[in-house]
């Protein structure tokens, strides 16, 4: 097989659990050097953004979130690989590196409890340009509701290019699409986003769920 | 006006809308029944396809990404240069009678607008030997570009063509570089760069042609000969030719410059072979042979500074502190993907570090004066007959310090080292009808 990633044949490791399981052989994306490259968030993390820390205690950065609780969790580490990963996903615009994150994802969505799943839309500027959404790229079937657009076609400054204080007065991007009503009323919502960094996005997001009527509002998002 | 010299036989997607230019090409078209980048000729596969419906290239991904939206746009070359007002070559050097003999040779082969292959020894001043030649086709008007697959050979190049051509307008490009792209008549760059041109250079120097990856991609082979203008030509240099070329030169479908003697008239350093056994398993217990360890404590006491090849990348760390456990320090290790490599090398070349554990990065193109080298495991299969040959070729460069010592550390013979230590002879047996020596 080939890693999507590095580009290089590699021979995925087929233990007797897999053959036991009587299931399709896994097909990994990723070879075993690209796979370590990613850190999954294990062990102890904060129990409201689902950052990776030494105790289970709220982190600093969500008490100052406190007058806008949002329960979040998170796959991977943001650390340098994810970062490079990020980089040519979404600023190269490879979209086929989508493939080596779909199968975690898919475990993660399995674990939460959820009736609807959001995704955070992107402007049509970006569309135009990328091609594609980076979240809904992670999705491999699983069924979601486009409940939310952006408001204004075209961002002057990514998320990611602004400093922390920059985020926090970003103004509240996103609209409900019409029929938002029917799909929200009285259901439990999943965010799906790509970073938690300061939580200023799925925030927003969140709030014009509840405009929506929805029940409860958690996040899941591929990296903290 | 000056916007559009970028353009100047290139291949480009504009930034923002350029009236002046004429309707661009599709950056990846539908030819048959597939679907084919422009920029690098590559056929796309079935699923490189964006969630918009566009195709997508990932061969040259790196280099920004081309989809069946994009545009690309050309200029054919308009060789608008002036020329210095007084010698274009303001090199101070002397070539010696047989770098003379050669250089003679390519500038008549260019002019006659033939390809050519320069088979030179390691050693032997390919650089200046071309001087002569670059400077006639300078003062044609020609564009010319020197190209390497190994971004250390152009980033050591390109100063030195600088000095050699002050007056000529130059540029050197490459994959992570912050300065932009001037248009210049004298280009040195990365092969993967040469992707951005179309019919530009009358004249193309590829350096290390046989080094990876250039060898083993049909890609960058490609991109050659679409970087060149349909009446231009191209001269390749080396130390190792491949086995095609070497088909091609006993063909006689390349004209070929041969040059057995380094510019110093000194012989090349033959490889002194030396068994260490199971060096792997003492690794593992992160200690290296006794006889390397005493080899690289006398060169501690003496001063001597070496460069230590070794097979893989993994290899770095634990050779690294086994050798600081043997009380070798000072040293630091470099591979292709270390983000500081640029600044070690220099620092070696600044005679600031006592030695270099590197991977076969550095086999080609780098120069350190008066260095030793030593080969760990180099029965692995990384060490081929080229990097071998190009390996014990880093050692007694300068006239300064001829006496170059190559020791190889292996665990068993095998045919790359033999093939290598008979090139080594061979080119010393040539070497020596004309006049080569043993330095003293």
């Amino acid at each position: 097989m080939i890693c999507v990633w590095c580009q290089q044949q590699f021979q995925p490791i087929i233990d007797l659990k897999a053959l036991l399981t009587w299931r399709p052989l896994p097909a990994p994306a990723l070879c075993a050097t690209c796979t370590t490259r990613l850190t999954p968030i294990t062990g102890p993390s904060c129990p409201t953004c689902g950052r990776r820390q030494a105790t289970t205690s709220i982190c600093y950065d969500c008490e100052r979130w406190q007058a806008e609780p949002l329960k979040n969790h998170a796959v991977f580490q943001y650390d340098a690989g994810m970062k490079a990963y990020m980089q040519q996903y979404k600023f190269q615009g490879d979209y086929a590196l989508r493939l080596a994150l779909q199968a975690p994802l898919r475990q993660a969505l399995r674990r939460q409890a959820y009736d609807v799943l959001v995704p955070i839309p992107i402007d049509q500027q970006t569309w135009l340009t990328r091609g594609f959404n980076q979240v809904t790229g992670w999705l491999s079937g699983q069924p979601f509701q486009q409940a939310l657009t952006v408001k204004h076609a075209h961002k002057e400054q990514p998320q990611s290019a602004k400093t922390r204080e920059q985020r926090l007065v970003t103004p509240q991007p996103f609209a409900l699409v019409p029929q938002a009503a029917d799909l929200l009323r009285g259901q439990r919502v999943l965010l799906l986003d790509d970073v938690y960094t300061t939580g200023r996005t799925l925030r927003h997001a969140a709030q014009q769920i509840y405009f929506g009527g929805a029940k409860a509002v958690t996040s899941l998002t591929l990296a903290r | 006006m000056n916007d559009l010299s970028e353009f100047f036989g290139r291949r480009l997607p504009a930034a923002q809308a350029v009236p002046e230019l004429e309707d661009g090409q599709i950056a990846v078209q539908r030819i048959g029944q597939r679907y084919q980048c422009q920029r690098c000729q590559q056929w796309l596969a079935a699923t490189d396809r964006l969630a918009n419906g566009a195709w997508y290239c990932r061969q040259c991904l790196q280099m920004g990404r081309l989809t069946s939206q994009t545009k690309l746009y050309t200029i054919s070359e308009p060789n608008r240069f002036s020329l210095p007002p007084g010698k274009i070559l303001t090199w101070q050097g002397q070539l010696s009678a047989e770098q003379q003999r050669a250089a003679t040779l390519v500038k008549t082969a260019v002019q006659q607008g033939h390809n050519q292959l320069l088979w030179a020894v390691t050693g032997a001043g390919k650089t200046e030997i071309v001087y002569p030649a670059m400077a006639w086709a300078l003062a044609q008007r020609w564009r010319v570009a020197w190209v390497s697959p190994r971004v250390d050979v152009c980033l050591e190049l390109a100063p030195r063509l600088q000095q050699a051509f002050r007056g000529v307008s130059q540029c050197l490009l490459y994959g992570d570089q912050s300065t932009p792209y001037t248009y210049s008549q004298l280009t040195t760059c990365t092969i993967h760069q040469l992707l951005r041109f179309e019919h530009a250079f009358d004249w193309l120097v590829v350096d290390e042609v046989d080094a990876f990856p250039l060898a083993t991609s049909p890609m960058l082979q490609r991109a050659i000969s679409r970087a060149e203008k349909k009446t231009g030509c191209h001269l390749f240099l080396t130390a190792t030719p491949g086995e095609q070329l070497q088909r091609q030169i006993r063909r006689g479908q390349l004209t070929t410059t041969y040059l057995p003697l380094r510019y110093h008239g000194f012989l090349l350093p033959r490889i002194d072979l030396r068994l260490a056994w199971r060096w792997r398993m003492q690794l593992t217990k992160q200690r290296l042979p006794a006889k390397l360890i005493r080899q690289l404590r006398d060169y501690g006491c003496t001063q001597q500074r070496f460069l230590l090849f070794v097979p893989h990348v993994r290899d770095l760390p634990e050779i690294m502190q086994a050798l600081n456990q043997a009380g070798i320090q000072g040293g630091a290790s470099v591979h292709a993907g270390d983000p500081e490599r640029a600044a070690k090398v220099q620092a070696m070349r600044d005679q600031q570090l006592p030695f270099l554990v590197t991977t076969t990065i550095l086999e080609r193109g780098v120069t350190f004066p008066n260095i030793a080298v030593v080969i760990l495991g180099g029965d692995d299969p990384v060490f081929s007959t080229a990097a071998l040959v190009q390996i014990a070729g880093r050692a007694g460069r300068s006239a300064r310090y001829p006496r170059g010592e190559v020791t190889c550390y292996v665990q068993s013979q095998t045919q790359a080292v033999r093939r290598a230590q008979r090139m080594i002879d061979r080119l010393n047996r040539q070497g020596k009808q004309q006049g080569g020596r043993w330095p003293q």
